[in-house]
């Protein structure tokens, strides 16, 4: 077979197609993990409000959920399914690896997400209708549920980074791929985290309790959650670091941007003090105060550990074998599956992509452009835009002034064979080294702008040459026409 | 592109992983969870409809159903919203060389979906935060505005859906569509296919699932002695109506999908597969008419599921139609995707929806089901409460399991 499993590509040119998938994926971390922390503290109050017959734990039950509801399992829900969407556009070989290997966890993920969704609506709405001990009941199957969504989506998480075992490179299977060191530490960590954002959140709730002795009660139990939650977790962060390959590591210690370490130690360090302040002094905590907090910690916090947990597990984009760039780098026997590259190497990308249209499939000097634009949006702009702005501009990465040739030699010698650490290995054949380094060296001078009038000037070209050889083949026609009259 | 080279295209693009089961299976499941999906749709929008058209009249009844109907709306969004995860699923799994291409090529408005369907429910939430305190019998509601945005925003995202599921029929356009006159367009900022038919039959079949909530909603509200009567038989009656009425005018849009299906499956209206919804609908309004005659009897609430069955007639018809176009005019056959067995997860998945699944859904709805029959505060019966009891066995097993499984694996 001639084509090889690539699909369309999507090119964002505002802020590129990553940091799409980044927004979704930080909105529905800070959703689902709240969900899934307050879920259990629900479980714990209910708990408290049927032992101690307390109605006000079941008060602060109801309104915690009802905010829940709105907000975070709306939004988180959607954002969830917003995951799969923006993945499948931006990165469809890496959402489909990690959907034809986990498929039926995600499907017993579902199970529970619909007990989930039942269960929220029963937690909030029959405060008041049922008797205590039957809402502690809905309340304990509801927070073992919602953690069981947490504990199947760790293993996929972590499959993303690098499959549970070396073994299932080999002898493939869910179990192999789904269990490993990464998974029991990260979901050891998520918790730690998903705690501490349920202490966060949980101040806005605490803050409209209009009975002191309770708003007192309540934020003291949420910073102490709050406190013991986050110190675990910043510990838990550095045994995470010991599960993760050493490429990430690599990665991790020369592609993060310098910021990464100290802003990381600031929302740790905001977040204690958040705290404690609360603790101490709980009439401070007001709505728009606790509001504002948990926006701005909660985002500074997760917004650098989403990203880097991206950036860290390049050049793959799931399980070690699939490329950021959507190609397979690896050969994985126990699935079945073969490395791409060497197709690759034989017959280059153009004629490899399904995708590829009739007039790119050759380069010659009348799609020189457009076939180096194409290569570069299939290898190139999920990580590297083309424009002005967006996910680390190419521009930025060549000198002024850089010639094809150079162009061409650094393809050949650094791209080519991967030999950078955190970029997959494309294989091209000659010619599209050389329409590769066309497009670049042209984007590089003159910017996006001018490339799309050389592509719009080579479709032009092509069109008048079309026309030409219509013309000259009616000419012919014509003129053996009127041979055959004469004769 | 010749036809070959398209079947050989959507054979490339499949995932060199293959599939854990039988492909059958998935599709099974897939028609199955889809029909139950947009059969909360269509409920949530026949609801949603009667809550503005009730926000908009000066009648009492029509003021407290709206007031009712808002609710059922509102939890049939999240239900929608939570089934929809599961075809969802299943269709990138034997279906992803259509599905991802679609996708991709339409990528602004995918992503564009999500933030639409949540300015929809909020603008719905903001309408219920805005009247629901206020009662059934409160004077003029305040920002119908909010949820006729809700309405007309849901509607696009459906049109935005309906349009995906389209372009994944016509691979034949997919080069076209990427390189509209030879120039590349990598934005995914154009829907490009569309059945406005097949569209609007989807949509009007939430009028007969509403009056079907409209029936089971009278006959469950009938016990409670706090109700009003006259008003249950007044939303009863129109229920009746709209599931007569509905069902009949949703076969125009039909005939209208069947007779402008693309070319390579034009006739599929007249096969047995084309011809069932038809009969179906057909059916439901007939038997709305013989057997919805008692206000009391377990009929009306036997309503739901007779739509419900008229909607998955639909889907397994749509589904038919799907699998005749990509497989008959393109070569693409889902049967035979390469199946890497896992015996494991799909005994997981199979176990956890039946028994964990079953044992705590049948204990909440239990709940949820006598709650509404109860005046003041409900107290289960024993039989009841050791529902709960078990189930919470259940899930907490569950999970010990999935913890041994796994130390058991890793310390291999």
């Amino acid at each position: 077979m001639e084509f090889i499993s690539l699909f369309p590509t999507w090119f964002e040119p505002m802020v590129g197609s990553g940091w799409v998938v980044g927004f979704i994926a930080t909105f529905h971390v800070l959703a689902s993990h709240t969900s899934v922390g307050a879920a259990l503290l629900f479980a714990y109050l209910s708990y408290r409000a049927y032992k101690e017959d307390n109605d006000d734990y079941l008060d602060f039950v109801k309104k915690y959920g009802l905010f829940l509801l709105v907000f975070t399992y709306v939004a988180g829900s959607l954002t969830g399914v917003g995951i799969w969407y923006s993945t499948t556009v931006a990165s469809p070989n890496g959402i489909g690896a990690l959907i034809h290997s986990f498929v039926w966890k995600w499907a017993t993920e579902w199970v529970f997400f619909v007990i989930e969704v039942v269960g929220i609506y029963m937690i909030v709405y029959l405060v008041g209708k049922v008797d205590k001990k039957t809402h502690m009941k809905i309340s304990v199957i509801f927070g073992i549920s919602s953690f069981a969504t947490m504990v199947i989506i760790i293993g996929i998480l972590s499959f993303m980074m690098v499959p549970g075992k070396e073994a299932w490179f080999e002898e493939g299977g869910y179990l192999l791929g789904f269990y490993g060191d990464n998974t029991f530490v990260q979901l050891g960590m998520r918790m730690t985290f998903m705690m501490t954002m349920t202490a966060i959140v949980g101040g806005i709730v605490v803050a409209s309790i209009t009975n002191p002795a309770f708003k007192k009660e309540m934020a003291r139990k949420l910073g102490w959650l709050g406190i013991i939650a986050t110190l675990i977790g910043a510990g838990l962060f550095q045994v995470y670091l010991k599960t993760v390959p050493e490429s990430a590591l690599l990665v991790m210690e020369n592609r993060l941007p310098d910021y990464f370490g100290p802003s990381i130690m600031i929302v740790l360090a905001m977040t204690l003090a958040y705290f404690i302040v609360t603790m101490w002094k709980p009439r401070l905590l007001v709505a728009g105060f606790a509001g504002s907090m948990a926006v701005i910690l909660l985002v500074a916090g997760l917004w650098p550990e989403e990203t880097a947990r991206e950036s860290m597990r390049k050049p793959w984009v799931a399980g070690q074998y699939v490329y950021s760039n959507q190609v397979i780098g690896r050969d994985v026997p126990g699935m079945g599956i073969e490395s791409q590259l060497p197709h690759l190497e034989k017959h280059g990308i153009l004629k490899s992509h399904p995708m590829t249209p009739a007039h790119l499939r050759e380069v010659n000097d009348g799609n020189i452009i457009q076939a180096g634009e194409f290569i570069t949006m299939t290898y190139c702009s999920n990580c590297h835009s083309p424009s002005e702005t967006g996910i680390r501009p190419l521009h930025r990465y060549f000198p002024e002034g850089v010639t094809q040739e150079v162009m061409a030699r650094y393809i050949r010698g650094a791209i080519m064979p991967g030999h950078i650490a955190y970029m997959p290995k494309m294989p091209m054949i000659d010619s599209e080294i050389e329409a590769l380094s066309a497009y670049l060296v042209m984007n590089n001078e003159s910017g996006q702008a001018a490339t799309q009038v050389a592509i719009e000037q080579e479709i032009a070209n092509r069109e008048a040459s079309k026309l030409a050889d219509q013309a000259l083949g009616l000419v012919v026609s014509l003129n053996e026409s009127a041979k055959q009259e004469v004769q | 592109m010749e036809a070959m080279q398209l079947t050989e295209m959507m054979y490339a693009m499949r995932n060199p992983a293959g599939v854990p089961f039988y492909p059958i299976v998935f599709v099974a499941l897939g028609v199955l969870t889809f029909a139950l999906h947009i059969f909360f749709v269509q409920l949530m929008l026949g609801t949603a409809t009667l809550t503005a058209f009730g926000a908009f009249s000066k009648q009492d009844n029509w003021r407290r159903l709206a007031s009712a109907m808002l609710e059922v709306a509102k939890v049939s969004v999240s239900v929608a919203i939570v089934i929809g995860v599961a075809p969802l699923l299943f269709v990138q799994v034997v279906y992803d060389p259509q599905w991802y291409t679609s996708n991709v090529l339409s990528a602004d408005w995918v992503i564009a979906f999500i933030v639409i369907m949540i300015a929809g429910y909020w603008s719905m939430y903001y309408y219920y935060f805005k009247n629901g305190k206020y009662g059934q019998n409160a004077g003029s509601p305040k920002a119908r505005w909010s949820i006729l945005a809700s309405l007309v925003i849901f509607l696009f995202a459906g049109w935005i859906m309906h349009s995906l599921t389209s372009q994944m029929l016509h691979p034949e356009l997919w080069q076209e569509w990427y390189a509209p006159g030879g120039m590349m367009d990598y934005s995914g900022s154009q829907l490009h296919a569309n059945n406005p038919w097949r569209y609007a039959f989807f949509i009007l079949l939430g009028i007969p699932a509403a009056g079907a909530m409209l029936v089971a909603y009278r006959r469950f509200k009938s016990v409670r002695t706090d109700m009003d009567q006259d008003y249950l038989n007044w939303a009863g009656e129109l229920g009746k109506k709209w599931i007569k009425i509905g069902s009949l005018v949703v076969i125009v849009p039909y005939i209208g999908w069947m007779a402008t299906v693309q070319e390579s499956a034009a006739g599929f209206g007249l096969t047995i597969w084309g011809l069932l919804p038809i009969v179906a609908l057909i059916g439901v309004a007939a038997w709305a008419q013989l057997r919805l005659k008692e206000s009391q009897s377990l009929c009306n609430y036997m309503a739901l599921g007779v739509v419900f069955v008229a909607v998955l007639v639909a889907s397994i018809g749509r589904e038919v139609l799907r699998y005749d176009i990509l497989n008959g005019a393109f070569g693409y056959d889902f049967f035979d995707y390469k199946v890497t067995m896992d015996w494991y997860s799909t005994a997981l998945f199979f176990g956890t929806f039946a028994v964990v699944g079953g044992a705590i859904l049948a204990y909440f709805l239990t709940i949820a089901w006598k709650v509404g029959q109860s005046q003041g505060v409900y107290t289960p019966s024993k039989a009841v409460d050791r529902m709960g009891t078990i189930a919470i066995w259940i899930v907490s097993l569950w999970m010990i399991h999935f913890f041994a499984i796994g130390f058991w694996i890793w310390a291999q």
